[in-house]
């Protein structure tokens, strides 16, 4: 009885933490519409915070905490959204997800590089020594402390919700956000002010947590999963709910841990890590229970124009040319390098899962990693002599279970699959990839294929077969795009319930792309012919490759390629620049490996202004190029300079290379956005052009005066971190403009029925009336010079062509 | 005139949203071969009577039955392909596609379902059902909803009233056997409402039962053979156009009841009766 009532204060007092944390999530979520992914990483940031001011600079606990819970924490939530999230409001749920996802990586890599961890931190718990004695069982104040908290949280937040403007306006805000501006309302200030209040009580839960685990900023930073586990016991919506769901939650976990025999085994996996499994096991549970969610019909959003899908032709020539390029360098670099290269190669397979998934249908998973492991392990348990069929029997079972993972998920909406998918991440790691049984001793080595004499057992045949993979596998893609299929998928996007009211099963469809999702990244996994680790598979390994695989463009299977890439690239680079650091102002000097622990969260965040990622964007711009006489000389220009620079100037071969292949991927694409004439039917904020040209100046005079030659040794890695310079390089350029190539796109002919209701009257428009109506121009410009305008607005414009008239 | 079994049966169809009954005991009748008009003021609950018919949303009390058939239980999906289509008055067109391919993803959704369950017949005079590819009627459709210039362009791209038309050839690429439509003619002009209505006319006379919420009156007057009027969710008359413009709850109803109001009734008479 005893062992009972300590393991249930034990778990109340947990559900107490998750609850607080929670209902954060929940204020958030309803205020802003944005499920903040983050919220774990703002708790993790909270409780380093208080160990810096209370441990570390011996600052009272109460002083302390008041600092981080009251000022620090909703200072930073309302910066957060800010600069960041009142950006991406209205944006499509990848985009939100992906930009949350990618604050939670950045805070994370953040915190590590602040707060390193190979360093323990402890934090004493509130009041410590102090307990009570509770039908025979002794409790620590600290624990009470944590329920009280909860209660006065639950309170404060039912009264505030109720009964005060401000609570009313929050709730208002996600109702109508307009409604409420015309009503008075300033819906900007109220999302601050929720924000913060969301930081808030994440700081509260990462405090208090602190004080009973070890502090890990990993862990802290996943704790999110736990939380929105509970919160989706209240459909993310109701604190109610969540306070149940954390109760559930607190007490089931407490009672795993202290009734089930961690060396009991269920086949071969032992029970010792359930505890860690509950979340995920209770998330699916709650959303099997859920009704289907309803079909809604709130008018299709006028989209951007889509992004054009290659011809088979041009896929077909696209896979042949990588194949070859892949195998010429494979063939020219050092075999360390080699060994890079393919990891980037296999990594480009598994973002290329994504093409479908996120880029056709708009669905969005953060496990792609999960799958990726377990088409290894099963390939190494099936296929020790690299059979092809072995292959084929783990990509068949990583569709099956990506089957039946996204269909409980797939009945409500995109954010659930999100939510699934991670949960999914986090228990496949506790019950499959860290079992002795299973992968022992940590590492699983993934057979070669072999089909009759040829076996891909060296690092040169298997990156030329995983090209061939990646090539066919993209064609496929393209193919499917361009059939009855893919002209399906981009139906469901744009409109879901228009779908069903033609007969299309919503659920299953959405199911069948998941499942082929799945089974491109099993792919990665069955023929990556490497050894993994477990923590390859887990989940902040996966984060990375969304939110890659969405910046380099998923909609197209060249940013899938770039976003591979990109992710096999940054491990190299910090190996390489192991010993070099960024001084800032020589107050702060940060590592370069660390810089690049987060540049992959930051790359994410910036997502919010152009959500169609770089490749197309980049493509775009090219086109455009072409038809500008000024950027077409700059080019020229440009490339002319650089040459004459190496030829009879001090610039060295590798020098050159680095520069010219920068000022052909972030500058050129860019040139007819920085020359064009500002147009007076420009309405959009006119972009920062000198502040760009000045860094496209700057990187391409740094990849000129950069010694690649002398630092790296190798080809290989020189040409790969070249690459890399440049995509990013490209990547802030289009930050820094403000405006996406994809504005030079050749704008659809507008239909006139709409002018001055999708975009302002112009003068063009005034002058196209006046010569419909059969007038002369110099007509119009003298009743134009009569009023005294510089720019047309519509009803003067009106009325300047009533003018002409008479 | 109601002999014959109707192919859609809406009988005391009650839908409510937390506390406020949306619609109440709705009964509607649409027969194969006549257009049912449904009209009333803005928020009468029309557009949730046809949520509610299509599985949108879940009715509180009441029944759906297409050809006999209790639709209850059934999902969006399953109706559909029982042969309920709709439109939408909000649209809800696949905006990054081009009008073709709009029409192009009603076929190829019916394809993909229609071998299990026979579709109705393509009811568009010149369909000959067996011998038609779907190019040939992509292009059928297309022509005769009127944007045989504008099938490559992205119905983004389109005025609202195009993109109404999209929607309406979308639904009959599914060979729906009713078809609800929702304010199609909001957005068109005089020459194109003339020939929605010709259209409507036609779909009918091959055997399509038509349920047609619409507010303008001179249209609905000319085409519909049976005419509700729906307010607060009520069904407040009931009969062929003659009878309903005649009836006085429904001028109450376009008027308020507002005795001050009265004088104008002529007016709205003459409205109504212009075309009936």
């Amino acid at each position: 009885m005893d062992k009972f009532l300590v393991f249930t204060i034990a778990g109340l007092s947990s559900a107490a933490i998750y609850a607080i944390a929670a209902s954060g999530l929940v204020v958030t979520y309803t205020t802003s519409g944005i499920f903040n992914f983050a919220h774990g990483a703002f708790g993790m940031l909270a409780a380093f915070g208080f160990w810096q001011v209370s441990v570390a600079w011996g600052v009272p606990t109460i002083p302390a905490v008041i600092l981080i819970v009251f000022v620090a924490a909703p200072l930073f939530g309302a910066v957060v959204e800010r600069v960041i999230m009142r950006g991406i409001e209205g944006s499509s749920d990848v985009v939100k997800i992906v930009v949350t996802v990618s604050l939670m990586v950045a805070l994370l890599g953040l915190a590590q590089v602040i707060w390193p961890p190979d360093v323990s931190r402890p934090v004493p718990p509130f009041f410590e020594g102090r307990s009570v004695e509770f039908a025979g069982v002794r409790v620590q104040w600290s624990r009470l402390l944590a329920l009280v908290v909860a209660v006065v949280v639950a309170g404060g937040l039912r009264l505030l919700f109720t009964r005060t403007r401000l609570g009313i306006a929050m709730r208002a805000v996600v109702d109508d956000r307009s409604l409420l501006q015309l009503n008075g309302g300033r819906p900007g200030r109220t999302a601050m002010l929720s924000w913060g209040l969301g930081a808030a009580l994440a700081a509260i839960s990462g405090v208090l947590y602190s004080t009973e685990q070890t502090l890990s900023a990993v862990t802290l930073t996943l704790l999110v999963v736990n939380t929105y586990a509970v919160a989706v016991v209240g459909r993310l919506r109701s604190l109610p709910g969540a306070f149940l769901g954390a109760v559930i939650l607190g007490l089931a976990q407490s009672y795993v841990t202290g009734y089930i025999n961690p060396d009991l085994t269920v086949g071969p996996i032992a029970l010792g890590n359930l505890a860690a499994a509950l979340p995920a096991i209770m998330l699916f549970t709650v959303l099997l229970i859920q009704p289907e969610a309803r079909l809604r019909s709130h008018g299709a959003a006028r989209l951007r124009p889509p992004q054009p899908v290659p011809s088979q032709r041009i896929a077909v020539f696209g896979g042949l040319a990588l194949v070859l390029v892949l195998a010429a360098l494979g063939s020219l670099i050092a075999p360390s390098d080699l060994v890079l290269v393919t990891k980037g190669a296999g990594f480009a397979l598994i973002t290329l899962s994504l093409v479908p998934l996120t880029g056709y249908a708009g669905q969005i998973s953060l496990a792609q990693l999960t799958f990726t492991g377990i088409g290894a392990v099963a390939m190494a348990a099936w296929g020790a002599n690299g059979s092809p069929l072995a292959v084929a029997a783990s990509i068949a079972l990583c569709a099956a279970v990506g089957a039946v993972i996204a269909l409980p998920a797939l009945r409500l909406s995109g954010i659930y699959l999100a939510l699934a998918t991670a949960a999914f991440a986090l228990f496949c790691t506790a019950m499959i990839f860290n079992q002795q049984q299973i992968i022992p001793s940590g590492s699983v080595q993934v057979p070669p294929l072999s089909i009759g004499p040829f076996t891909a057992d060296t690092d040169f045949k298997q990156l030329v077969l995983l090209a061939i993979l990646f090539a066919g596998t993209g064609n496929l893609l393209v193919w499917l795009r361009r059939s009855a299929w893919g002209r399906r998928l981009t139906a469901m996007k744009d409109s879901p319930v228009a779908c069903a009211t033609l007969g299309l099963n919503l659920t299953s469809t959405k199911v069948g792309v998941f499942a082929l999702s799945a089974a491109i990244a099993g792919a990665g996994g069955a023929l990556a012919g490497r050894t993994f680790t477990a923590d390859n598979f887990a989940l902040p390994s996966s984060l990375p490759v969304t939110m890659l695989a969405v910046v380099g463009g998923i909609g197209s299977i060249a940013g899938a390629f770039m976003g591979g890439m990109l992710l096999g690239a940054i491990p190299i680079a910090s190996t390489v620049f192991a010993a070099n650091a960024i001084g800032v102002f020589r107050f702060v000097s940060i590592p370069v490996r660390d810089v690049l622990t987060f540049t992959p969260g930051l790359m994410g965040i910036s997502l919010g202004r152009e959500p169609d990622g770089a490749a197309p964007q980049i493509a775009v711009g090219y086109r455009a190029v072409g038809r500008s006489a000024a950027a077409l000389a700059f080019t020229v220009g440009g490339v002319v300079a650089l040459w004459l620079a190496t030829r009879f100037g001090p610039l060295a071969k590798w020098s050159f290379a680095a520069a010219l292949f920068v000022f052909v991927v972030a500058a050129v694409p860019l040139l007819p956005l920085i020359l064009r004439p500002v147009l007076p039917e420009d309405t959009a904020p006119p972009p920062r052009r000198l502040a760009c040209a000045l860094w496209l100046a700057l990187v391409t005079v740094a990849a000129a005066v950069f010694p690649w030659a002398d630092r790296i040794s190798s080809n290989g890695v020189r040409i790969l971190l070249i690459i890399v310079f440049a995509a990013l390089s490209a990547r802030v350029a289009i930050g820094i403009l403000g405006v996406a190539p994809e504005q030079l796109r050749r704008p659809i002919p507008p239909s006139p029925d709409l002018v001055g209701v999708d975009r302002p009257l112009v003068r063009a428009d005034a002058l196209e009336a006046t010569r419909q109506m059969g007038l002369s121009e110099d007509d119009f410009e003298a009743e134009v010079e009569a009023i005294g305008l510089e720019h047309v607005t519509a009803s003067r414009g009106a009325s300047a062509v009533a003018g002409a008239d008479r | 005139m109601n002999d014959v079994a109707p192919v859609l049966a809406v009988e005391g169809l009650s839908v409510r949203f937390g506390g406020h009954l949306a619609v109440s005991d709705v009964s509607i009748q649409v027969h194969a071969g006549r257009i049912t008009g449904l009209i009333g003021p803005n928020g009468a609950g029309k557009t949730t009577t046809f949520n509610a018919i299509c599985g949108v949303t879940p009715l509180s009390a009441g029944r759906v039955r297409l050809s006999g058939e209790d639709l209850g239980r059934l999902s969006t999906h399953q109706r559909a392909r029982r042969g309920v289509g709709r439109t939408f008055q909000r649209l809800e067109v696949f905006s990054s596609l081009t009008v073709a391919d709009n029409v192009r993803v009603g076929l190829e959704i019916r394809r993909s379902w229609s071998r299990r369950r026979p579709p109705a017949p393509q009811f568009l005079a010149g369909a000959t059902d067996s011998s038609l590819t779907a190019d040939d009627e992509v292009d059928l459709i297309v022509t005769r909803i009127g944007l045989a210039d504008s099938a490559d362009v992205p119905v983004g791209a389109l005025s609202t009233g195009s993109a109404r038309k999209v929607e309406l050839g979308r639904a009959l690429a599914a060979r729906p056997r009713v078809l609800l439509l929702d304010e199609p003619a909001s957005g068109l002009d005089d020459r194109e409402t003339g020939d929605l209505g010709v259209l409507l006319g036609e779909l009918a006379a091959a055997g399509l039962g038509v349920l047609l919420v619409e507010h303008d009156v001179a249209l609905v007057m000319r085409v519909c053979a049976d005419l509700s009027v729906l307010n607060f969710g009520q069904v407040i008359a009931s009969g062929t156009p003659t009878e309903v413009q005649s009836n006085r709850a429904v001028l109450d109803a376009y008027l308020g009841g507002d005795e001050a109001l009265r004088s104008t009734a002529p007016i709205v008479e003459s409205e109504l009766g212009a075309s009936g």
